[in-house]
């Protein structure tokens, strides 16, 4: 129990959405409307997540993934449903409950824009209350685990995306919070920083046992950093279990390509249930010489794939 | 629970961050030389008009150290809580300051604060040395100076409250501009700020003596340049006790309507 990090049950979220209408006349009609519809942004979702995990919460462009945070952090209230985190219902006492919550929302910084980056670490030590040995650490841990010298003295506004993201992600590890939540902290990343900023979570979350929710459309980020990933569709969960479990979803499909003495390459896509890969070779040869061959895994980004595709087909 | 160290680091960033606009400073000092030019000719019309010197108990003198003082005083005070406030709740940004471990309006109180100490040093003082030497010695300088710091402070804060009262209207509108225009002007006229409260017709200037406006501009200025009303301690005291009045009750009210209006966010979504 005591290991429970977030705790969700039944949890749905409505919006009132205004009808709009179109053209002039229905921009007119829209001033004096009552006529709204509700929107069910999450239907009935329930989760547990457990002190230390990193959890990839996945979904299509306008699943309820961002509407699911906010209710965890406490800026949005349920519509219905149980939620806590940290033992805590977060939208009672949303000021006290953000003290053990770090956030990044991708896009945004809470970064004090004209000052050197660790001026901003020194406020929020100070807001956070951050006991000064505490502190110390932290910044040691920092600079173990990434090179934050070029950074720390550069005011925010100077700084590229890259350097930005990074600090945003430090100063939402600074008070060293029992959840992280980041909110697609890689997105516009080139590769390097992609994996430097990847290698940080990590850190992060090995040494100081920080819980991490985090959503990303880039299945790199998940593939690096989680063990189980939820996935949500239309407000419904739709997937919760590891990562490896996933690749088994549709089955462990692998694609083995092969070269033959003619040149050309024979591609045949492996149900490992029904067959496995060196059957198919020892088939194949023998009628064929086999010059080359290539054994393909299938991503984790087409397994996602077909479960967003897959979702909407059951409509 | 709120330490001490948490409100005044945010003070620090705040004058950290305004020093870094030096160039503001300069840019603002010009924009008050051609309004107060404007201000210099126009009552310099008014006065000459008249055809006496002293109208409604102020000479010309009097009446343009009150409007360059309210100058200073609407430079010190001015904020953009409500352009901020707006374009953070059109971003989402605000979201990142509902979740700081603050109430949102402390957070934001002290967040201006460090703007506020930069412009009264660089701003509001300079101004008030100036006209002090120009005037020789028309200004009288002793406790005034301390008890109008004193005003001023709370004037600060009822002006914050106003515009916390008005800030989270754009939650409702969506707009904002239409909002912050006849905020500006009703605070400025009412305020004494553009035309000293002496000038109202008397029927209009009982109405405002209930308005907190007046607590805004004309308070402060009528201490710190020790007119009447403000030159007996009774009558200092009943001004004090006024503006303190006005920030509690503003406060409050602040309080209950960003309370309600926060929840627009929490349940609506941002």
């Amino acid at each position: 129990m005591a290991n429970e990090v977030v705790v969700m049950k039944n949890v749905s979220k409505e919006f009132k959405v205004l009808n709009r209408h179109e053209g002039l006349k229905g921009s007119f009609q829209d001033l004096f409307s009552r006529d709204y519809k509700i929107v069910k942004a999450v239907n009935d979702v329930s989760l547990t997540v457990e002190k230390g995990e990193i959890i990839g919460y996945l979904g299509p462009n306008g699943a309820g993934k961002s509407t699911t945070i906010k209710m965890m952090t406490g800026v949005l209230e349920p519509s219905s449903g149980e939620i806590e985190v940290n033992g805590m219902v977060p939208y009672k006492d949303r000021t006290r409950n953000s003290e053990n919550m770090g956030v990044v929302f991708g896009q945004r910084s809470q970064l004090w824009w004209n000052l050197p980056l660790i001026e901003s670490f020194k406020l929020l030590r100070d807001i956070y209350m951050v006991p000064e040995k505490d502190y110390k650490d932290m910044l040691e841990l920092y600079k173990s685990l990434v090179d934050i010298e070029p950074i720390i003295h550069k005011p925010v506004r100077q700084m590229s995306l890259g350097q930005r993201t990074l600090s945003d992600i430090l100063a939402a590890f600074l008070h060293n919070p029992g959840i992280v939540f980041l909110d697609e902290p890689t997105i516009g990343l080139d590769v390097s920083m992609k994996a430097k900023i990847r290698e940080l979570i990590k850190g992060l979350n090995e040494v100081k046992k920080t819980t991490v929710i985090l959503t990303t459309h880039d299945m790199g980020d998940v593939d690096a950093l989680c063990k189980r990933i939820i996935i949500i569709d239309e407000g419904k969960k739709i997937y919760d279990n590891d990562i490896d479990h996933l690749k088994n979803y549709f089955g462990s499909y692998r694609t083995l390509r092969m070269r033959l003495e003619d040149g050309t390459w024979e591609e045949q896509v492996i149900d490992e249930k029904k067959t496995d890969v060196m059957h198919v070779i020892q088939e194949t040869q023998k009628s064929h010489k086999i010059k080359d061959i290539q054994l393909e895994e299938i991503s984790t980004e087409e397994v996602i794939r077909k479960i967003y595709e897959g979702s909407k087909a059951y409509e | 629970m709120n330490s001490i160290k948490r409100l005044t680091a945010l003070t620090r960033a705040g004058v950290m961050e305004s020093l870094q606009f030096r160039l503001g400073t300069v840019v603002t000092l010009f924009g008050n030389l051609i309004y107060l030019a404007l201000v210099y000719f126009l009552w310099k019309a008014i006065y000459d008009s008249c055809g006496s010197s002293v109208v409604n108990g102020m000479t010309f003198y009097d009446t343009m150290i009150y409007l360059i003082l309210a100058t200073a005083i609407f430079n010190f005070l001015e904020m953009f809580i409500i352009w901020d406030m707006s374009r953070s709740i059109q971003s989402g940004e605000i979201i990142l300051h509902l979740l700081k471990p603050m109430k949102y309006r402390l957070y934001t109180f002290w967040s201006y604060s460090g703007t506020h100490l930069i412009s009264f040093f660089l701003t509001f003082l300079p101004t008030f040395i100036v006209v002090m030497i120009i005037t020789k010695g028309a200004i009288p300088l002793g406790w005034n100076f301390l008890f109008f710091v004193i005003s001023l402070t709370m004037a600060l804060i009822i002006n914050f409250n106003i515009d916390m009262l008005v800030a989270p209207i754009c939650l409702y509108t969506e707009s904002t501009w239409g909002i912050n225009m006849v905020k500006e002007t009703i605070v400025l006229l009412l305020s004494g700020a553009t035309i000293p409260l002496a000038f109202f017709p008397d029927s209009i200037r009982r109405v405002v003596e209930y308005m907190p406006f007046r607590a805004v501009y004309d308070m402060p200025l009528t201490i710190l340049l020790n007119k009447d009303g403000a030159n007996t301690m009774n009558g200092l005291l009943s001004m004090l006790g006024t503006q303190l009045i006005w920030c509690i009750v503003l406060t409050i009210a602040g309080n209950l309507f960003w309370n309600h209006a926060v929840k627009r966010i929490t349940v609506n979504g941002g």
